[in-house]
């Protein structure tokens, strides 16, 4: 008796591994065709639908047939059982079953409403990531490719706006969408459709934050394909990616904003916490990503680590990717000390490298980075229709499409009006219009959303955030094109010859110099940094 | 009733542990039961009392305070990752010193175990030991386990998961000190994260010419060598069970089967370190071939002839009797699920070199070597969704994928997943090895047996011995090109034992054989990896081992054919010949894959329209890639460059010549790539010697020896 169902224990178990196994096929199986079809596109130079884009399509089609092909088996639970002992919940837990000691982890806390649809659908349960997945597994090879990638002159003679563009702007756009959302909220609340009280201001600021980090990754691919503009492409690829560290760093300190009597009032002393909070987060996690490419920097420089490309691969790797973990072990945020670490070591260590290194680590990350965001969007087609807290409240994602634009408009407009009282090189109007245009949403905000769906604003954010994303990948993904012509955008500029011009960094330093002058006498800090840096 | 519900209600929070974040929950005696009301026991009861009254006034804090250990146990689980990253690093830099130095009686595993013993003292005996976990019971009238678990806390739910099953003896020693606890892996993690990449890279660099030459030999070593030595050193420590059964030194049940299991899962060998050494040192080709292959097979026949073990299951009351049914139902699982990981790895492969034949995906090598590693990484997923063994699947994958999907790759992909693969063959294996000198300390649960860990050593090389010695005379029977006595003492040698055997023991440590079994496994990885290991250069020197050679100086690997006449001289090419002729069945298959397979698959080979029949021509036209007929020039070019330096094997050619038209198909059975196809037109070359032999003009030789193909068949 006590073998029969030691055996048959274990067959739960081997069918719970096995199911493990099968989801993670289905991905395998989905990122193939994208693999695929993509290469189909590219060889007929479609360029209406990008990777990421088709990626989604598929995991929509994979997710409508989970959802209403798959028999609804139940998951064999019925009632909640009560736990009169137990006050909280301990992170652990050993259940004795008939003799057999289980031991089951803390997974997450369930809000009452969601107990209900939780006993649907095995396989859409079985479908369904841990969302930490995103931010630990995911995310960072992502955001270090892009940090990696930074690596363009252009990216450092814009520096000045750029930085605008992603702190002031990011600030704005939180500000103006979290306004115009609760603006909605309230009349959402007139109409009827929502509890007075459910949605506070700051679950407004809160989406505002994860709505303002933009990822134009379709937008680049094309620009990258195209030769547009170095200038707008650098304005563009930075802004996005420093973007997501303000955006990431920005919605953790509001969500930790308490107030200590009336939790959503205003409060001078907590919202000045969460301002500290912001700026310690930040800065600690830019010093830890800088201070781990410095380690790797010297190392590299001082031994000869270069006669043997594995093991300098091998160090690189594991050094960014402990930049991350310490980061996470200190409580700041892993992912910004990521995209410092990236644009550290691309700006020193890479210069260490042996030239095989070079293109190993950039094909590894090239890579990874490809991989990974594949998953994700991939993730976000299926999400649609297997995760099974959904909540389509029209007159909300009514209101998020239009506060994105008059945010975005907010971000774009004034603050190029400002930078260009300082720029020589003015910005001009049809950039603004383009950057304006860029404003897709991707990889940072889904997985922001998904952090938390605990409460109803929360899912209500979600599953707006999911059709945002949607809608701006695949319409103004695939409008890129005609804009581009539209706009009249010089097309066809060959970096490569721009870089041939100056090969050594002297030189190009000298060149740089000269065409910084005007530019830099405006921007003493940086041409202090520059002169320090070099 | 149940032993757990003791705990100690007092060691609550207000006494905590140093740390706020090892602060320990007080215990938690707690219900659950799906769809049954039960009671709860009465020594649940008396003992929450305590922890219940103090709980109840601050349950907003305590929730707050699970949410902080969530975050908390995060954040531990970054420290403990970064540990390991931390260790190798410092692997990595070492490893540079040594290899700067020239120092060779360290290989770099060996380094990574030192690394992960210091760290383990470290944590075993610099951190504080913390106390207990909360032990929380409740029993149900459910019988099975379910893999989520809700659960109603005072208004709020809560959902779990399985994380595992604990025997019941060990509810009082889970774990007590976090930090260890920590950096205790779910052992699954090997099996379905760190060895997928080292077996796939081991199969994937296996497209050595000298691999299939000697794929005999290695098949030989590898099942049969690897069953052998499963029976002697199972039936050796069954000797030495009985006799520690009769010292009294033995605290638990210990049956054959045990002695059977440990006999498989230490038959794995691993010899990274002497194949490291090797691959230096440039040693005999040959040695190297039967080393690698041998070691790569073998843990692939290991792994599944260990799960079979397990499923010996005899029927009736005597679970560990000979039951005929049950011994042949292990044969026919171990049949079964060996051909079906071989199937499903191989037909992965084959899949994606269609793919990549057929699409032009090679304009794109980000696209290519993604696909590349998902399709991979899909066998490996099929394999175990389908219950069979997917380290094996991956394992046949990789060879699949070397021989045939490699050739349609472009250049860039072939780097981009060569590099791929080291990078994360490098990495997860030193992982593993650091991890292995980690567990002798964290690992709580040792059984050390001075009887039994002697016993094993004593078994090991014995069971080696009597694996390589009489199959090397078996096989010398058959080989002209003898494996010498200085080969086989080396192979008796480098039995290492590596990262398979250790995975396989770390599997399963529920019960107190498994547990000593993984003790002495640890040990003995430690010893073979360390002594043998750095014994290695000493060893070959004396063994008076052919060191040095170049296997640059080799023709390039696609002139195989020639290279065995070349390389050895006329008396291996005798040899070969002989050897080829007992091994009909290799020779078929040659000639079937170079023929039909590698056009099919690939883009180079033959084009199929020569040679397959002529009522299959359309067939033929629609499967041959345009790059083949293409590529027919080019190939030829190198193959006359290749006569013009091989000039001066005219005795070679002459051996040859006198059995050429027999021996036409024989040398395509040594041969892997397009080389071969020279040789088919063996008329010709009868020919062409006859005239070359006369004037011994190599240039004119060369020249003329490019003949248009000709159809084989």
């Amino acid at each position: 008796m006590e073998r029969q169902s030691r055996v048959m224990s274990e067959k739960d178990e081997y069918q719970f591994q096995h199911q493990g196994a099968v989801e993670l096929l289905v991905f395998n199986f989905l990122l193939i065709l994208t693999i695929l079809t993509i290469w189909l596109f590219k060889n007929h130079r479609f360029r209406f639908l990008h990777e990421t884009g088709g990626a989604m399509v598929y995991g929509l089609i994979m997710g409508l047939i989970l959802r209403y092909a798959t028999a609804p088996t139940d998951i064999e639970s019925g009632t909640v059982y009560d736990c009169v002992k137990l006050t909280f919940s301990p992170s652990t837990l050993l259940v004795n079953i008939t003799d057999q000691v289980y031991e089951y982890k803390y997974k997450r806390e369930i809000s009452q409403h969601n107990i209900n649809p939780h006993q649907g659908n095995a396989i859409l349960e079985k479908m369904t990531f841990d969302p930490e997945i995103f931010f630990n597994v995911l995310l960072p090879p992502i955001i270090f490719h892009a940090g990696y990638s930074l690596k363009k002159r252009h990216f450092f003679q814009n520096l000045g706006s750029i930085l605008t563009y992603a702190f002031l702007g990011t600030a704005i756009s939180c500000i103006v969408i979290g306004l115009i959302m609760y603006g909605f909220v309230k009349a959402m609340i007139h109409a009827g459709q929502l509890k007075n009280g459910d949605f506070h201001f700051t679950d407004c600021l809160f989406f505002g934050s994860l709505m303002s980090a933009t990822d134009p990754v379709t937008v680049l691919a094309i620009f990258h394909e195209l030769h547009v503009d170095p200038d707008l492409y650098t304005l563009l690829f930075g802004e996005s990616v420093l973007n997501d560290a303000v955006a990431i760093v920005l919605t953790y300190s509001i969500s930790i904003y308490s107030p200590k009597e009336n939790p959503n009032a205003f409060d001078a002393a907590a919202f000045f916490q969460s301002v500290g909070n912001f700026l310690g987060i930040f800065a600690g996690s830019f010093a830890m990503g800088s201070a781990y490419a410095i380690i790797t920097a010297l190392l590299t420089k001082f031994t000869k680590l270069c006669e043997f490309p594995m093991l300098e691969t091998g160090l690189f790797f594991l050094l960014s990717w402990s930049a991350f973990l310490s980061a996470e072990a200190a409580g700041l945020t892993g992912i910004v000390a990521v995209l410092f670490c990236g644009v550290t070591q691309a700006h020193y260590t890479y210069n260490n490298l042996s030239s095989d290194s070079k293109i190993r680590t950039k094909q590894l990350f090239e890579f990874m980075n490809f991989l990974a965001e594949n998953v994700i969007f991939c993730y976000m087609g299926l999400a649609l229709f297997t995760f099974q807290n959904h909540i389509f409240n029209a007159l909300f994602i009514l209101g998020a499409f239009l506060a994105i634009f008059v945010a975005r408009a907010c971000n774009i407009y004034p603050l190029s009006f400002l930078l260009n009282l300082g720029r020589k090189q003015k910005i001009p109007w049809n950039f603004q219009h383009m950057m304006m245009f860029s404003g897709l949403r991707g990889a940072i905000a889904f997985a922001l959303a998904i952090r938390n769906t605990e409460s109803q604003p929360k899912q209500m954010m979600f599953t707006t955030t999911l059709l945002l994303v949607f809608f701006t990948v695949w319409v103004f993904g695939g409008g890129t094109t005609p804009m581009l012509t539209w706009l009249q955008i010089r097309v066809g500029v060959d970096l490569d010859e721009n870089l041939k011009e100056d090969p050594s960094s002297q030189h190009q330093e000298a060149n740089n110099l000269d065409k910084n002058m005007t530019k830099a006498e405006s921007a003493r800090l940086f041409r202090m940094w520059y002169s320090f840096d070099h | 009733m149940e032993p757990g519900d003791a705990a100690r209600p007092g060691s609550g929070r207000a006494t905590g542990a140093p740390p706020p974040r090892l602060l320990l929950l007080p215990l938690l005696p707690l219900l659950l039961g799906w769809g049954l009301r039960v009671a709860a026991a009465a020594a649940a009861a008396a003992s929450a009392s305590s922890s219940g009254a103090a709980a109840e006034d601050s349950s907003a804090m305590e929730e707050l305070a699970t949410e902080k250990e969530a975050e908390e146990s995060h954040r531990q689980d970054s420290v403990s990752l970064l540990t390991f990253i931390l260790l190798l690093t410092l692997t990595i830099l070492t490893i540079w010193l040594f290899k700067h130095r020239r120092v060779r009686f360290l290989h770099e595993t060996g380094l990574a175990m030192i690394y992960g013993l210091i760290v383990g003292v470290i944590l075993r005996y610099g951190t504080p030991a913390t106390s207990g976990r909360d032990k929380s019971l409740s029993c149900t009238q459910e019988d099975r386990a379910f893999s989520t678990l809700l659960v109603n806390v005072s208004g709020k739910f809560f959902e779990y998961t399985l994380k595992g099953e604990i025997s019941p003896g060990k509810i009082n020693s889970v774990e007590q000190n976090d930090m260890l606890r920590k950096v205790t892996f779910d052992p699954e993690v090997f099996f379905n994260i760190l060895l997928p990449p080292i077996i796939f890279h081991a199969g994937y660099s296996l497209k050595k010419r000298h691999f299939f030459r000697n794929l005999g030999s290695i098949l030989a070593y590898a099942f049969l060598g690897t069953a052998v030595s499963c029976f002697i050193i199972g039936n050796l420590m069954y000797g030495v069970v009985k006799l520690m059964k009769i010292m009294g030194q033995l605290s638990d049940k210990f049956y054959y089967t045990d002695c059977l299991f440990f006999g498989a899962i230490i038959s794995a060998t691993d010899p990274v370190t002497v194949l490291a050494i090797f691959n230096e040192l440039h040693a005999d080709v040959d040695l190297y071939a039967l080393l690698f292959g041998e070691s790569v097979l073998n843990d692939a026949v290991a792994i599944v002839l260990s799960s079979s073990i397990v499923a010996y299951q005899p029927a009736g009351l005597n679970t560990h009797a000979f039951d005929a049914a049950a011994f042949f139902k292990s044969v026919g699982i171990f049949l079964g699920i060996f051909s079906g990981s071989f199937t499903m790895g191989a037909v992965t492969g084959v899949v994606t070199a269609l793919v990549t034949k057929f699409t032009k995906l090679h304009c794109f090598p980000l696209l290519e070597t993604a696909l590349f590693f998902l399709m991979s990484w899909s066998t490996f997923l099929l394999a175990e969704a389908c219950g069979f063994t997917g380290v094996v699947a991956v394992l046949f994958c990789g060879i699949t994928q070397a021989h045939y999907t490699y050739n349609n790759l472009s250049v860039e992909s072939r780097s981009r997943t060569k590099q791929l693969f080291e990078v994360l063959h490098f990495l997860a294996e030193n992982f593993i090895f650091s991890y292995m000198g980690l567990a002798l300390f964290t690992f709580q649960k040792h059984v050390f047996s001075p009887i039994f860990i002697i016993g094993a050593f004593v078994a090991i090389f014995l069971g080696r011995a009597a694996h390589i010695y009489p199959l090397s005379f078996f096989l010398n029977l058959g080989r002209r090109h003898k494996i010498g006595w200085n080969f086989q003492h080396m192979m008796m040698f480098s039995g290492l034992r590596g990262a398979m055997a250790f995975a396989l023991a770390i599997r399963d440590t529920a019960s107190y054989a498994r547990q000593m079994m993984f003790t002495t496994t640890l040990l003995i990885v430690f010893f073979t990896v360390w002594i043998i290991g750095g014994g290695t250069t000493p060893m070959l020197s004396w063994l008076n081992i052919r060191v040095g050679v170049d296997p640059d100086q080799d023709p390039p690997p696609n002139n195989d054919s020639f290279q065995v006449l070349q390389g050895d001289g006329p008396d291996s090419a005798r040899g070969n010949r002989t050897k080829q002729e007992s091994a009909w069945i290799f020779r078929l298959w040659y000639s079937f894959d170079h023929n039909y397979l590698k056009p099919i698959l690939t883009h180079s080979g033959p084009p199929l329209t020569t040679t397959l029949p002529a009522w299959c021509g359309l067939l033929a036209r629609c499967l041959t890639s345009p790059q083949v007929y293409d590529n027919q020039e080019p190939l030829r070019e190198e193959d006359s460059d290749f006569i013009l330096t091989e000039g001066d094997l005219t005795l070679t050619y002459g051996d040859s010549t006198v059995t050429a038209n027999g021996s036409s198909s024989s040398h395509t059975a040594s041969t892997s790539l397009e080389g071969s196809r020279r040789m088919k037109s063996s008329s010709e070359e009868v020919l062409e010697r006859d005239l070359g032999m006369g004037d011994q003009k190599v240039s004119s030789r060369g020249t003329r020896l490019v003949f248009p193909l000709e159809d084989n068949a």
